[in-house]
């Protein structure tokens, strides 16, 4: 069941009304409802992984109370390691045991030893492994570090781990924002639940408008790379870039507006990240759950900043490295993490990566000086290279991808084989950029408006464009679903 | 919660109200023309209806159609006789020609190219070689006066039935209900965009949750690949048979590519013509088909015309 089906939106109708009607009055009862809904949401993939969402549950919930009770240090550490091992351990088998065999053979055949490998197995990939691991990690992490006392209270624990809205995709939240706000009382308020509803049309405008519509053109491009000019790369990169932000930023909007109905703020994941001014800008505002957490549990645990040079240097390695093989088991994503830290570490060593921390482009003034500007298209110009990366299939198509970027070095109107009028898809995304810095600085109101007639024609607007680029023949899946 | 429902409904009745407007501005989507069924049980559109037809969202393809007073798409008056000369293309959405403009299709194409030659294009979104025979029987002192007449066949598709019988299916789209639904042009645009395959869909995820159909007897019940192709046969020549056919004067419109081998060679066998369009088609340099919908475009048409053009005057040379 995903977000942009009909079935969801049924599913939510059904859900809302029983969470606000027949079980207003309890707590308890409430959660309940949002552990069996949020177990069914999942099982609607694959019921046979619900066992891994339940284990994780229960391991994660004794093993904070274990952490909890104890003074010692060195069992407070083993304990957390339990958890840890745990989680890595599910993400490891069931995400990267197939890479870490195929990468080992490989090795040896460069090496000159063949490896007739029979040790890959044909494992699927749990949906949402990535994010829900990561989640009660961070539980366990946060009673280690003392930021959290554990709840006993399992019902409410399980349903921190599973609440549906941000379970197969994220955002990756933390137990002191979200347990507290299941533990205790949702109160209905009008405000919130408009507010919701206007960022999962939000949402499903940027999934169904743009992502979804500029789908087709990129798999063109990026599966016939080799006929084509340089002009028509450059064009498919920007709009992969778009594409991949529309569908995983829109999946979050849905996620936050969702969580939203039934009284749960989940943390903002997305704020504008194509305005980035560099590219330690940029990880502020991309993917902010996940970037959080590796700062907090990695970076900083490892010494942050406050370290010598050198460490510095080896931190920020450290944890772009590991972000992106989080994202899959592929070369593609480690050489794409190792793109970004090489980035950041020029900005890192000047001590820019939080120069912009609490300012956005044009804080002050309507539109950005021409010294903005310049930062933002280099920093966009960057991210959207590095995504070469990140789509290609292996490292070989990346390399031949760039090779005939740089050989073909011609211009020439590309015209979609299916016949798209392209022209419809620039005027879209100027539209769409021209919105987003209007709404730059309320990432979580994207029709902040106080004229009721802007309001009004914004909403109509945004549904129109919803229907006219609705695309019945493709794929609907959310690209981060993989991960 | 009581002023929350009521701004939301009120808010989406006037965002629907807007979106029924911009849609009817912009003629975001296409015109239904009325059907029925005359005196011969012959099913075709209701006479002297004019409207516009759009293909794709976005009025990817926009076009005007006129159904003429026998009840087909065109710009001319079906008036046959015997001292001038007349080609009759019998066929489906190809030939009816909505996602064009009345006054560019097929037929027209072919009258530009050949003088003082009329064409009458019968065609019928849904027609099959049943509906195309019958048509011809039906009207058989008409078809009479026509010299050459050009049948679009797909064999796959047309060779279904053996004999002749009103589809209800179609005919239910002219029930009040639909009627009615169809004078909101954002349903209609709604329906055109796929996005009501979304509830089917959704209604069958939920009836199979209740009622687990075994794939084994989905298996079993898709015939094999020769029975299928004996059945068509078989229906083939009981049309034939049941409504007539002239093989001096009617030839069949096919794409080789598509069509059997046994076929054609049983055709070639009992000295039924026909013309190959799927060649000329596939090595054409230009796109042939429109975008969103594999219907032919003006180079396309032009095709399909210039191969009755050709067809026609080498006949007429033979003779």
């Amino acid at each position: 069941m995903v977000f942009n089906s009909l079935a969801f939106f049924l599913f939510l109708a059904i859900l809302f009304s029983l969470y606000w009607f027949a079980f207003k009055k309890s707590v308890k009862a409430q959660n309940i409802l949002i552990l069996i809904a949020s177990y069914f949401f999942y099982g609607c993939w694959d019921w046979r992984f619900l066992s891994l969402i339940l284990l994780s549950t229960i391991v994660d919930y004794f093993v904070g109370i274990q952490i909890y009770k104890t003074e010692n240090k060195i069992l407070r550490k083993r304990w957390l390691w339990v958890s840890v091992l745990f989680n890595v351990g599910l993400l490891g088998f069931f995400k990267y045991y197939n890479f870490f065999v195929d990468s080992w053979t490989d090795l040896a055949s460069a090496l000159g030893y063949t490896i007739k490998s029979t040790w890959t197995l044909s494992v699927i990939l749990p949906v949402g492994i990535s994010f829900y691991t990561f989640q009660t990690m961070s539980y366990s992490f946060d009673i280690y570090y003392k930021r959290l006392e554990p709840t006993r209270n399992f019902l409410s624990f399980a349903t921190f781990v599973s609440f549906f809205p941000q379970l197969v995709a994220g955002p990756i939240e933390r137990a002191s924002n979200l347990l507290p706000q299941i533990i205790n009382k949702r109160i209905f308020k009008d405000k919130q639940i408009i507010e919701g509803m206007k960022l999962m049309l939000w949402g499903l405008f940027k999934k169904i408008a743009i992502a979804d519509a500029l789908a087709p053109m990129v798999d063109d491009i990026f599966t016939n790379y080799a006929s084509y000019p340089a002009s028509t790369l450059v064009l498919g990169i920007c709009f992969f870039s778009f594409q991949i932000y529309c569908d995983f930023s829109g999946y979050s909007d849905i996620a936050i507006g969702t969580a939203k109905l039934f009284g749960v703020e989940l943390m903002t994941n997305f704020k504008f990240p194509y305005f980035s001014r560099n590219i330690g800008e940029f990880w502020r505002r991309w993917h902010v759950s996940l970037s959080s957490w590796f700062r907090d549990y990695i970076y900083i645990p490892l010494g942050g900043s406050r370290v010598s040079k050198l460490k510095g240097i080896r931190n920020v390695f450290v944890i772009f490295l590991v972000s992106g093989f989080w994202h899959g088991a592929n070369w593609t994503f480690i050489i794409w993490g190792a793109f970004h830290a090489l980035a950041f570490i020029p900005v890192f060593l000047m001590g820019d990566h939080t120069k912009y921390k609490n300012t956005i482009i044009a804080q002050t003034t309507l539109l950005p000086n021409l010294k903005e500007i310049g930062k933002v298209l280099l920093t966009f110009s960057f991210v959207s290279f590095s995504w070469i990366f990140f789509r290609s299939d292996s490292m070989t198509d990346a390399i031949l991808f760039i090779r005939q970027l740089f050989d073909n070095f011609s211009f020439e109107i590309y015209k979609n084989p299916l016949g798209y009028r392209m022209e419809d898809y620039f005027i879209l995304l100027l539209i769409f950029i021209v919105y987003e810095y209007l709404i730059r600085k309320t990432p979580r109101s994207p029709f902040n408006f106080n004229n009721k007639v802007l309001r009004f024609v914004s909403y109509t607007a945004v549904i129109l464009g919803i229907l006219l680029f609705y695309d019945d023949g493709i794929d609907r899946s959310f690209i981060y679903f993989q991960f | 919660m009581k002023r929350i429902i009521l701004k939301t409904g009120l808010y989406t009745v006037l965002i629907l109200l807007c979106l029924e407007g911009i849609i009817r501005i912009f003629h975001l989507t296409k015109d239904y023309p009325k059907r029925y069924v005359d005196k011969f049980g012959v099913e075709k559109w209701v006479p002297n209806q004019n409207g516009y037809s759009v293909t794709g969202i976005r009025r990817q393809n926009f076009s005007e159609y006129h159904i003429n007073n026998f009840g087909f798409n065109s710009y001319r008056e079906f008036k046959p006789s015997y001292n001038t000369q007349e080609i009759a293309l019998v066929g489906d959405s190809f030939i009816e020609g909505f996602h064009q403009n009345y006054y560019n299709s097929i037929g027209r194409k072919i009258e530009n190219r050949l003088k003082d030659v009329q064409v009458f294009e019968f065609g019928y979104a849904g027609y099959d070689l049943a509906d195309q025979l019958h048509l011809i029987n039906a009207y058989n002192k008409m078809f009479e006066k026509i010299d050459y007449v050009y049948i679009l066949l797909n064999f796959t598709d047309d060779l279904s039935r053996g004999t002749y019988e009103i589809k209800k299916e179609r005919l239910k789209l002219e029930s009040p209900l639909y009627k009615t639904l169809r004078k909101s042009k954002l349903i209609v645009y709604l329906y055109d965009i796929g996005s009501f395959s979304a509830v089917n869909s959704l209604l069958n995820q939920l009836t199979s949750f209740y009622k687990k159909v075994p794939a084994e007897s989905k298996q079993k019940s898709q015939p094999k690949e020769n029975e299928t192709y004996e059945k068509r046969l078989d229906n083939f020549n009981s049309l034939v048979d049941l409504y007539g056919f002239d093989k001096k004067r009617y030839k069949f419109l096919l794409d080789t590519e598509k069509s059997p081998k046994k076929f054609l060679n049983y055709l070639n066998q009992n000295k039924f013509h026909y013309l190959d369009f799927g060649l000329m088609m596939d090595q054409s340099k230009k796109r042939t088909t429109l975008v969103y919908d594999m219907h032919w475009n003006d180079h396309g048409r032009d095709l399909i015309a210039g191969l009755i053009v050709n067809d026609f005057t080498n006949t007429l040379r033979n003779k």
